[in-house]
């Protein structure tokens, strides 16, 4: 190949090509979609197993209060899924939402890979690799 | 008040943080918290917890649309996630060794100041071009009358960080040249590193410091910042989940309202004037400096 090339100012070159722009755009809109109609399920199940949680006053003070249990671990989330609970399920909605952007990162890295523009598989790889250094620091210090 | 009243109220307000943070590249925590911990009453790591995950539904919601409109800009969103995300974790390490006072009105001054450069450039492009076509127009071609090294574009260059983006308002292709790569990427970091520390969303530095050090165009960076929130925020949102500050049913209408609200707004993103997002932004980050202010002189 040639050396890199040098471009006039203002030139068009495109940053990344279609393709690349629409497979993240892709997953993103599908982590959107799946993510909301996960949070959808979870409420609808709440609604319909323990309806008495929204008509009453007190079960919302302890909300607001942060006195009210619910699933905080990967753990406890799957557990309530398997025994059908409502709050489980919008927490699994949650947690796949605050990943959606995390898979558009993935996304394009693997864009990057295939297309050999090894410098920009780095630089993804690295801000995977931060993001999934504090998911670790995060677990082990809360 | 019931469950059922909070999280109706919860939704309304959430579509209006959502819409109004993904049109100008904010995780919309600065609608979120103050409606929580003023409104409800909420205990405020409860309301912290909530604010990352309305920055995620953010960020999700109006990056879907904005990279498949070819507003974002994935290079440059990738490079500068690299500073941001790693200033984050810097921020968390360092957490307690700064008075958090100290920082919230550091923040405010910093946003402030940075509120008013933006409208300053606003005024430049409006001066030249009275019909206001499009006032990245203007700014670009400006900039590329300057000699190629007062521009800083070397880094630029190498990285192919140049491009162009589809101006509906101007009815026509906005080419753009990227400066200062080095200085936005120190830029970012700081942003990140304050975002840790203060566990905040940053949208509010991010996109000056795209818009100010690197001379992208308002639209770009708006969106390209809408990207990078999510990032940074994901960095963090775990921690809170283990902590135990994700309330499933606080958090539940909140999510469903900023992404119905984000993906109305991101959709509008197109068709509005530069100078108008411009104007917006402004305005808005000026009432987050206010904020940040009160929080450190309160």
């Amino acid at each position: 190949m040639s050396a890199p090339t040098v471009r006039a100012p203002g030139a068009l070159t495109p940053p990344s090509p279609r393709g690349v722009r629409a497979a993240v755009g892709r997953v993103l809109h599908t982590g959107v979609l799946a993510s909301a109609a996960v949070l959808v399920t979870g409420y609808v199940v709440t609604f319909v197993r323990e309806p008495a949680t929204f008509g009453s006053q007190a079960v919302a003070r302890a909300h607001l209060a942060a006195r009210a249990s619910f699933p905080h671990s990967f753990g406890a989330v799957l557990d309530g899924i398997g025994r059908g609970r409502g709050d489980a399920i919008i927490v699994a909605g949650v947690l796949m939402l605050i990943l959606t952007p995390v898979a558009g990162l993935v996304t394009g890295a693997v864009a990057f890979a295939r297309r050999g523009d090894w410098l920009f598989t780095a630089i993804s790889a690295t801000v995977l690799a931060v993001i999934l250094g504090s998911f670790l620091l995060g677990s082990l210090a809360a | 008040m019931t469950l059922l009243e909070v999280s109706l109220v919860l939704f309304a307000a959430s579509i209006a943080a959502g819409a109004l943070g993904s049109v100008l590249g904010l995780g919309g925590g600065f609608v979120i918290v103050p409606v929580l911990t003023l409104g409800f009453h909420l205990d405020i790591r409860l309301a912290i917890g909530t604010s990352i995950v309305a920055v995620a539904a953010t960020s999700a919601a109006g990056a879907a649309s904005n990279v498949t409109e070819s507003i974002t800009n994935l290079r440059v969103a990738t490079l500068l996630a690299m500073a941001t995300t790693l200033g984050a974790v810097t921020g968390a390490l360092m957490a307690g060794v700064f008075d958090a006072r100290f920082l919230f009105a550091l923040f405010g001054v910093v946003l402030g100041v940075s509120s008013l450069q933006m409208l300053r450039r606003r005024s430049i492009a409006v001066a030249e071009v009275p019909s206001l076509v499009s006032e990245q127009v203007v700014l670009s071609v400006g900039t590329a009358a300057l000699p190629r090294e007062a521009r800083n574009v070397h880094l630029a260059d190498r990285l192919s960080l140049h491009s162009a983006y589809w101006d509906e308002t101007a009815g026509c292709e906005v080419p753009y040249t990227v400066v200062h790569t080095g200085l936005g990427l120190g830029l970012m970091y700081l942003a990140g590193t304050l975002s840790g520390l203060l566990g905040i969303g940053s949208g509010a530095l991010k996109v000056p410091a795209m818009d100010l050090a690197m001379h992208l165009p308002m639209k770009v960076s708006t969106a390209t910042s809408n990207l990078l929130i999510g990032l940074t925020a994901a960095a963090s949102a775990v921690v809170y989940f283990a902590r135990g500050d994700i309330d499933p049913l606080i958090v539940g209408p909140v999510a469903l309202g900023v992404l119905l609200g984000a993906t109305h707004g991101s959709k509008r993103l197109v068709g509005m004037r530069s100078d108008r997002l411009r104007t917006l932004f402004v305005v808005v980050i000026g009432v987050v400096a206010a904020q940040m202010l009160w929080k450190g002189l309160a």
